[in-house]
């Protein structure tokens, strides 16, 4: 188990879309393990595999909250939005490839999503208020979109604008 | 065939949920065989993937070799799909855990689905020690150990044993 670097906005990665996973090899498991670990330690709720660069369509999530309850790791492949609810609800999103902005983005409030599991199984699960949101955002990451995307573009420019500092800022170290 | 080192508490990928396996993982035969072969030499009647450092999705049992009719199970992504209304108390050992008895209350018996190496489907109910087992070991790929569920009595007892292991 390997924590991977996140890639940072703007970088072309987080800009395409990714391809899908043909069949659940042991690399897969591999890279799922890293890839949970790596957000656990962020830490985040969700990440995509293009935030590590690895341009395949799957991401994990765990949106548990608090030490009391038992966490539940997810890894979804393939994932298809089969249904969602005419009511929206907005949160306030940050992403881990986008550190320390955060923004109010609406979205349907509840959604059904179908995937391919490290089971080789399909599985489809609705999913409402915390998990909805961070499932879409996750989804949207597999498409080369990023929360921002969703803002005004003046607001977007601007938060772009202060990560490409943060990045010159990062190189230099 | 190779012995596997046997994680020790409180290793932390003993706390860990574990994610799921896929069958077509041919690289899960070598495992499973392994596994069974440490737990055999260890010895005990169950072993879990975390107790080896996997953080994956299985476990091998075989609750009839010490009293001669070896029964070797090897269950893939297993669930509890219906379990008794009444509790037993039993004396759990865990080969993660040395020298630690855990009296531990369970349901008397479960109904357990899981996979096998080929990917096909098992589901049984599952009484006496087997039940007792299969609830131990699947509690491992969720995290949980025997010592999250003994009797206030049985805490106590191990108490100093837990300790020195570096419980916290």
């Amino acid at each position: 188990m390997t924590l991977r670097p996140i890639l940072l906005h703007p970088d072309p990665r987080l800009k395409k879309a990714c391809a899908p996973v043909s069949e659940v090899t042991p690399d897969l498991g591999a890279l799922a393990e890293d890839m949970l670990a790596t957000m656990y330690d962020a830490p985040g709720i969700g990440l995509a595999a293009p935030q590590i660069g690895v341009m395949a369509r799957l991401f994990v999530m765990d949106c548990v909250k608090g030490d009391d309850t038992a966490a539940r790791p997810m890894v979804l492949m393939n994932p298809e939005i089969t249904w969602t609810s005419d009511e929206s609800s907005t949160y306030e999103e940050g992403c881990l490839s986008i550190p320390e902005h955060y923004a109010d983005v609406t979205r349907p409030s509840a959604v059904r999503m179908k995937w391919l599991g490290l089971d080789g199984q399909t599985h489809e699960e609705e999913f409402s208020g915390l998990w909805a949101t961070c499932a879409q955002h996750e989804f949207d990451h597999l498409n080369g979109k990023l929360f921002i995307d969703y803002l005004g573009p003046i607001k977007r420019q601007l938060i772009t604008r202060k990560m490409e500092k943060l990045k010159r800022e990062l190189a230099r170290g | 065939m190779t012995l596997l080192a046997i994680v020790q508490f409180p290793d932390p990928i003993l706390r860990r949920p574990c994610l799921a396996v896929s069958p077509a993982d041919a690289s899960l035969r070598q495992l499973a065989a392994d596994m069974l072969e440490t737990m055999y030499a260890a010895p005990g009647r169950g072993l879990a993937a975390p107790q080896i450092g996997v953080a994956r999705r299985l476990f091998v049992m075989d609750c009839g070799w010490k009293t001669g009719t070896p029964t070797p199970r090897v269950c893939l992504n297993p669930e509890i799909l219906d379990a008794a209304p009444g509790l037993a108390i039993n004396t759990e050992g865990c080969l993660s855990i040395p020298g630690v008895s855990a009296q531990v209350a369970r349901p008397e018996w479960v109904v357990l689905r899981w996979q096998d190496l080929d990917g096909a489907v098992h589901q049984r109910r599952l009484e006496g020690f087997e039940s007792v087992c299969a609830q131990h070991e699947l509690d491992h790929l969720n995290g949980r150990l025997c010592i999250d569920l003994m009797t206030e009595d049985a805490r106590g007892a191990a108490s100093a044993t837990l300790a020195a292991m570096g419980a916290r």
